[in-house]
């Protein structure tokens, strides 16, 4: 993380706790203002083709005993971020879920410890990752593309994506690194780790001039920061490959304009970004191995039909094609014709389009 | 008609009648002996203290003389009883000073000289008395029974000064102390419950001894001694009444003997019932007296008997004792207005307790006192528990099984007791209506005390949840804020639950 970004979150968490502790001093019952997350307060700004919250917010007041234990919490997390950036060090959510025992502030699972902490987040108006708190889970990248750490004691290192052939997770490190230059000339982040792994022994990714990257099923907020940070800084384009099924398809759209449990985050969405399958036609023409969309399949279609996120004619039409054809694919389903087809056939025709 | 049966017809005297049958008075076996020796004493004892306001000191010895043979004394510094009484009030059966309307704890003239006559026949021992009143000095009498006669012998006599007056009865019985005495101890401490203001010690064969109470310094109003009530009047009552006062007419007698009965009530009463008012009462015939005492028990216009000859343990004593004895997390008293039966005026009273020294059961722990005197045998047969077990007390927070206890106690001019061992209450429709609704008032009143016990139990919670949590704010916005010190919040939060409580 830079110098700058740590020192404004600091900043921000000392205000927060100045405030408290001023009108404790006063004889005061501070109170929270957190901007409020229920649906009622999430709009989708169609211009912008992502979520943002509305004016509406919460109090949490520390006189009010049934709000003392979340606020009791949400102080303790403040804290606990603070001595993360203050030493440099970070935490996962699971982490810190444990760490909380420690101070005897006791949270019933992690769904509390992980619901406090986007309460911090909306409270001060940051993601946690700018006040060094991750999750657990973790994609990887890799390709041509040199980065500059910020992480303490790697300050200034410069470090090629190519350098391991498995591809680096994408942690707290590479997160907060700075891309200096590529020679890619686009991203393609696929949804599963085989098929990233063929682009990368296949040399395909060489051949498609692309920085690759692994989601791994919905990627975690990190993921999609960095897919902002490298589309932005690096001014190219965001392809993404999914299996062949409305919740491949919602990856992408997560990607493109966001989701609603992180309305509370600006600048986390890939607006250009585009999906170039497997779409249901690819299903038919590719005469791919699938299996039929069952009910769940069906009615997670028609939720995203009356999505705001897939109001266009290109998803309509999408959706409508996947409800005809009632099949899905996995990306692996290329196989079927040869383990080279999908870097050798499908990916070329595809990206031709583009 | 003549059956061999015919000749063996001879009257027996009552001392003889009630040796026979001495299961009925409680002298069954050696173990309920024991027990019920001590309690023919000991409310001798008390009933010696409560006429003269005496605050009640009495000490129970038990010896072990054999495997099977216990000498008992009780002592007391009660009125003590006049010198030429002793004989016949500890020597004859039903003789005594118990025949009128007002609350005894004895009322046959039988118990104590059963015990007497028990301990006679088991041990072959006399009784020893030692007795002081204010008029006559102390005496120390050896007394025997002549069960066949029913009459006093006394053995030997001599002066001897006890250090007040008093009274102290020492005699042998047959008994078994190992399996009695947990009932003795059990009778001594609710003793004290029905009468708060005795000081009882028990010693046992020299051992460490045992004291309950005073645990309370009120002395009780000496009850008042009441006409009989002309609705409890049955035959034998008035046929004794009217031997004493031959020369008054019906509505002169009615008048002078029965309470609640003035002139004007008199006439109308016997004009109603189609008497001849004056008519001299020594000439009522057999029949006329049979249909007198009938139409006195129907007419429902006498007033209610007068309730001033009962005496009630009372709110303060009783809870006293019950906080003394048992330490109890609460406790709860009620008693409801005088009522009648058949003319014999009875006021209800009882208190409900919790508390660990209780067990956890899903119906109260009932404890049973009749006059004061707590009833310990034959309690599956008692109207108290009969109602006991018909009450809902789910209904007032038992729905799980917790240590509560109920002490209901029946004062009465007469209890009417199953069997002259005096250990269960017989059914009566109107007692009973009285102690359905006492219980539930009782009951009422612990639901009450249960929530608000929780209710303080959760605020206090409450507020150390909050303290935890605010203390922990303060130090965390401290430490957010490089705050070089934690400032004090305790009289924010006083200030904040005391608003509160005020609301």
């Amino acid at each position: 993380m830079s110098e700058s970004s740590k020192e404004n979150s600091l900043e921000k968490l000392r205000a927060l706790g100045a405030r408290l502790i001023e009108s404790i001093c006063d004889g005061k019952f501070p109170s929270i203002q957190i901007p409020d997350r229920s649906t009622a307060n999430i709009h989708f700004d169609s211009e912008l083709n992502h979520f943002t919250l509305g004016d509406g917010f919460v109090i949490r007041d520390s006189s009010n005993i049934k709000h003392i234990r979340s606020f009791a919490q949400l102080v303790w997390v403040a804290s606990f971020a603070k001595n993360l950036l203050q030493s440099g060090r970070t935490s996962s959510l699971r982490d810190l879920y444990y760490s909380a025992e420690a101070f005897d502030i006791d949270f019933k699972n992690q769904a509390e410890s992980d619901r406090i902490v986007t309460d911090l987040e909306c409270a001060i108006g940051l993601a946690r990752e700018e006040f060094a708190i991750y999750s657990e889970e973790h994609s990887s990248i890799f390709g041509e593309v040199t980065m500059e750490y910020t992480a303490p004691g790697y300050e200034g290192r410069q470090l090629d994506l190519t350098v391991s052939p498995d591809g680096l997770p994408i942690g707290p490190a590479i997160m907060t690194a700075e891309p200096l230059h590529t020679d890619a000339n686009r991203i393609l982040a696929v949804e599963s780790g085989g098929i990233f792994s063929r682009l990368i022994e296949s040399h395909a990714w060489r051949r498609f001039g692309s920085i690759l990257v692994h989601l791994g099923g919905q990627p975690p907020r990190s993921t999609r920061k960095l897919l902002r940070k490298l589309t932005e800084s690096l001014d190219i384009p965001l392809y993404i490959f999914t299996d062949g099924d409305p919740w491949g398809m919602h990856i992408a759209q997560v990607i493109i304009s966001g989701s609603a449990n992180a309305a509370h985050i600006p600048h986390l969405t890939v607006p250009s970004a585009e999906w170039i399958g497997i779409t249901p036609q690819d299903i038919v023409d590719y005469k791919l191995p699938s299996e039929t969309l069952k009910g769940v399949d069906l009615k997670r279609l028609d939720e995203l039909s009356n999505d705001v996120r897939y109001t266009s004619t290109f998803w309509q039409d999408h959706i409508r094609e996947f409800k005809e054809v009632r099949k899905k694919a996995e990306q692996q389903a290329f196989s079927r014709y040869g383990i080279d087809f999908v870097v050798d056939t499908y990916l070329p025709d595809k990206l031709s389009l583009c | 008609m003549n059956s061999p049966t015919d000749e063996t017809f001879s009257s027996i005297s009552p001392a003889e009648f009630f040796y026979r049958n001495r299961q009925m008075a409680g002298f069954g076996n050696p173990t309920q002996a024991v027990y019920s020796t001590i309690r023919e004493l000991v409310e001798n004892s008390i009933d010696a203290c409560e006429q003269k306001q005496i605050m009640p000191k009495i000490r129970v010895s038990i010896h072990t003389i054999d495997s099977d043979e216990l000498s008992i004394s009780v002592d007391d510094n009660g009125v003590g009883v006049p010198t030429e009484e002793i004989p016949a009030a500890f020597g004859r059966v039903l003789y005594g000073s118990k025949y009128d309307a007002r609350q005894r704890r004895g009322t046959f003239g039988l118990g104590v000289t059963m015990a007497i006559l028990y301990g006679q026949i088991t041990t072959d021992t006399p009784v020893l008395i030692h007795s002081q009143t204010e008029n006559s000095p102390g005496i120390l009498l050896s007394l025997s029974i002549d069960v066949e006669n029913n009459e006093p012998i006394v053995l030997s006599q001599e002066s001897l000064m006890r250090k007040s007056t008093g009274t102290c009865v020492k005699l042998h019985i047959r008994g078994d102390l190992k399996r009695s005495i947990d009932r003795v101890v059990e009778y001594l401490s609710l003793t004290t419950v029905g009468t708060p203001h005795a000081c009882i010690v028990l010693d046992v064969d020299m051992q460490e001894s045992l004291t309950w109470g005073p645990y309370s310094d009120e002395c009780p109003s000496p009850t008042i001694t009441c006409k009989p009530h002309p609705r409890s009047a049955d035959f034998e009552i008035l046929r004794r009444l009217m031997d004493k006062n031959p020369d008054f007419t019906l509505h002169q007698f009615l008048v002078e003997n029965f309470q609640q009965v003035g002139t004007r009530t008199a006439t109308k009463f016997l004009s109603f019932m189609a008497f001849d008012p004056s008519e001299r009462v020594s000439k009522l015939s057999r029949r006329a007296v049979t249909k007198l005492s009938r139409s006195l028990q129907k007419y429902d216009a006498f007033s209610r008997p007068d309730s001033r000859c009962l005496s009630v343990i009372g709110k303060r004593p009783m809870q006293s004792a019950i906080k003394s004895l048992y330490d109890p997390l609460l406790v709860a008293y009620d008693s409801r207005d005088p009522s009648e039966w058949n003319g014999h005026p009875f006021i209800l009273e009882g208190a409900i307790a919790l508390g660990s020294s209780f067990p956890v059961t899903s119906l109260p722990t009932l404890y049973r006192f009749a006059n004061r005197v707590p009833l310990l045998y034959d309690a599956s047969e008692d109207l108290l528990t009969k109602v006991l077990r018909k009450t809902r007390w789910t209904r007032y927070g038992l729905k799980s099984p917790k240590s509560v206890a109920i002490f209901i106690n029946l004062c009465s001019t007469r209890v009417p007791y199953k069997a002259a061992g005096k250990q269960s209450i017989a059914s009566i429709p109107q007692i009973e209506e009285e102690i359905k609704h006492l219980m539930n008032s009782l009951g009422r009143k612990l639901n009450k005390s249960l929530k608000k016990t929780d209710k303080i139990y959760r605020d206090k919670r409450r507020i150390r949840m909050f303290t935890k949590y605010f203390e922990k704010i303060t130090s965390f916005s401290a430490d957010l804020a490089d705050y070089p010190s934690v400032p004090s919040v305790s009289s924010m939060i006083d200030e904040l639950f005391e608003v509160d409580t005020d609301v």
